[in-house]
């Protein structure tokens, strides 16, 4: 059997392949011109199930997020693109991680409005590509740098894209590695319970009774070591199946491993008495997950050119880990072209997931279990995201800001919402310039 | 291994397709058409990773790089 599948991947491979250009052709630019992006979003979320307070709790968030990216021909053959992307971020999973630094009563359904409200997380990528002069081999390599309060992350990659069948036919295999460092932030209750802590003689609880269980004792020691690290292979095979329709297949896989537990996320033990300092429960412990983890995800696209006016853009992913989720996506889009400049993007989404092995709601988990979570982002749910963009294109670039002429901008919004409760709203907007 | 016998005869079966040529990609080419993620798309293919369990298979984040899932 396995001869037979090796003797056809042969043929058929051997095929394609030989049908690749063999004329020499007149080799134009891989790119013409600088391109500059400007891409900007506006998130904001809502629930009650936050992770940082066991599963209960406000998970209001807001997040706005700047990106700029630049794609620099360096020759005929060579593309510099850098991408600087900025987030700043407020949240309830900050505040609340201490909920008691604020003048406010604490309480896990109001964002604390102190100190550790907000953050900025900062990333930096530079990919460079080669493309051999018939165009039909590509090379990349990427660097990545991201930074924020409590984590720093650098990343490194490669792919190599092969173009055969007169260019019909697209393979990709592509690699990347992050090295990536928790600076671990714990819940401000159990920072006194660190190895050289003074425990309940610390000034939190001196200052503030404790109510429920007077004799607060979580269970919880610091992570030994704070590195996550997350190797990936990824394989694309595209196809131009006629002169209207192309797919893709996609496979993803990826090993994780290391600190794959969010240090300041609560764990409330059904089989542990509550304690409280005001409306706010005291954390039994931390989130533990293993610490590795391995994904694999296979996705698939089709898109259609119905005719001048509509394009159907379709997708699907099947995902599953061996922490026993296994989660289904899909989604449809469906340009609309409605002048030269203009074109609707009405858009619809479907994802369900199963739960973590390891997730649990609020006061489910029993305190001799080995591995806990009440992460809501590992439980079991289904989302329905409904968008609608629009997009103006400008082909003679006739609008200038310096020596930038706008050639493409888009603005789009988007409606995420759970069966879980959770309800989140994202609009972008994206400008697209070319340097005269 | 039926299964990687099935996907290897899909895959050879596709690109034994007749070749459309550069002069017949008019519509192939249509920016809409791209098999990747839309531009604008980027920042909802980001919070999608950090809020669902699941990720890769569509040219976003496959794990590592920020302290999501």
């Amino acid at each position: 059997m396995k001869k037979l599948i090796i003797v056809i991947a042969i043929l058929f491979f051997g095929k394609g392949i030989a049908q690749q250009d063999s004329t020499a052709v007149y080799k134009k630019r891989v790119l013409e011109q600088t391109e500059v992006d400007f891409l900007a979003s506006y998130y904001s979320q809502d629930g009650s199930n936050a992770a940082v307070s066991g599963g209960i709790g406000t998970e209001e968030l807001t997040d706005v997020v700047p990106n700029f990216i630049v794609r620099m021909p360096l020759n005929d053959d060579d593309v510099l693109t850098v991408d600087l992307g900025i987030s700043a971020y407020t949240s309830a999973s900050s505040s609340n991680v201490d909920p008691f630094d604020s003048s406010e009563t604490a309480n896990p359904f109001q964002a604390s409005s102190g100190a550790s409200a907000s953050d900025l997380w900062v990333n930096l990528t530079g990919t460079y590509s080669h493309s051999s002069d018939d165009r039909n081999d590509i090379w990349s390599g990427k660097l990545s740098i991201s930074s924020e309060y409590d984590y720093f992350s650098i990343g490194f990659g490669g792919s190599y894209t092969k173009l055969f069948n007169e260019k019909n036919t697209e393979l990709s295999l592509s690699g990347n590695i992050y090295l990536d460092t928790w600076n671990a932030i714990y819940p401000s209750e159990l920072r006194p319970f660190v190895s050289d802590g003074d425990g309940l003689s610390n000034g939190l609880f001196t200052q503030n009774t404790i109510t429920g269980n007077p004799n607060y004792s979580p269970v919880f020691t610091e992570f030994d070591s704070e590195t996550r690290n997350s190797y990936s292979l990824g394989l694309s095979f595209s196809q131009i199946i006629n002169k209207n329709l192309q797919g893709a297949l996609l496979l993803d896989i990826v090993q994780q491993q290391g600190l794959l537990s969010t240090p300041f996320q609560r764990v409330y033990f059904n089989d542990v008495a509550d304690s409280f300092i005001q409306d706010f429960q005291l954390a039994d412990a931390i989130e533990q997950l293993p610490d590795s983890r391995f994904k694999i995800a296979l996705g698939g696209r089709l898109n259609s050119y119905l005719n001048e006016t509509f394009v159907l853009r379709s997708y699907y992913r099947y995902y599953t880990d061996d922490w026993g989720i296994t989660s289904h996506t899909a989604s449809l889009e469906l340009p609309i072209k409605i002048s030269q400049k203009f074109t609707l993007y009405p858009s619809y989404r479907y994802y369900n997931q199963t739960a973590a092995d390891y997730f649990a709601p609020y006061e489910t988990h029993l305190s001799t279990e080995e591995f806990y979570t009440s992460d809501y982002d590992l439980s079991e749910y289904n989302a329905n995201q409904f968008g609608f963009g629009i997009s103006y294109t400008d082909i003679f670039t006739k609008f200038h800001i310096w020596k930038l002429g706008l050639k493409k901008a888009d603005v789009k919004y988007i409606n995420y919402k759970r069966n879980t409760g959770l309800s989140a709203n994202n609009i972008a907007l994206g400008f697209y310039f070319v340097m005269d | 291994m039926k299964r990687l016998f099935f996907l290897l005869l899909i895959i050879g079966s596709l690109s034994s397709c007749v070749a459309v040529k550069e002069y017949e990609k008019v519509n192939i080419n249509d920016p809409d058409m791209v098999l990747s993620q839309l531009k604008i798309d980027k920042s909802e293919t980001t919070f999608q990773s950090y809020r669902e369990a699941s990720s890769g298979a569509n040219g976003g984040k496959t794990g590592g790089g920020c302290g999501c899932n």
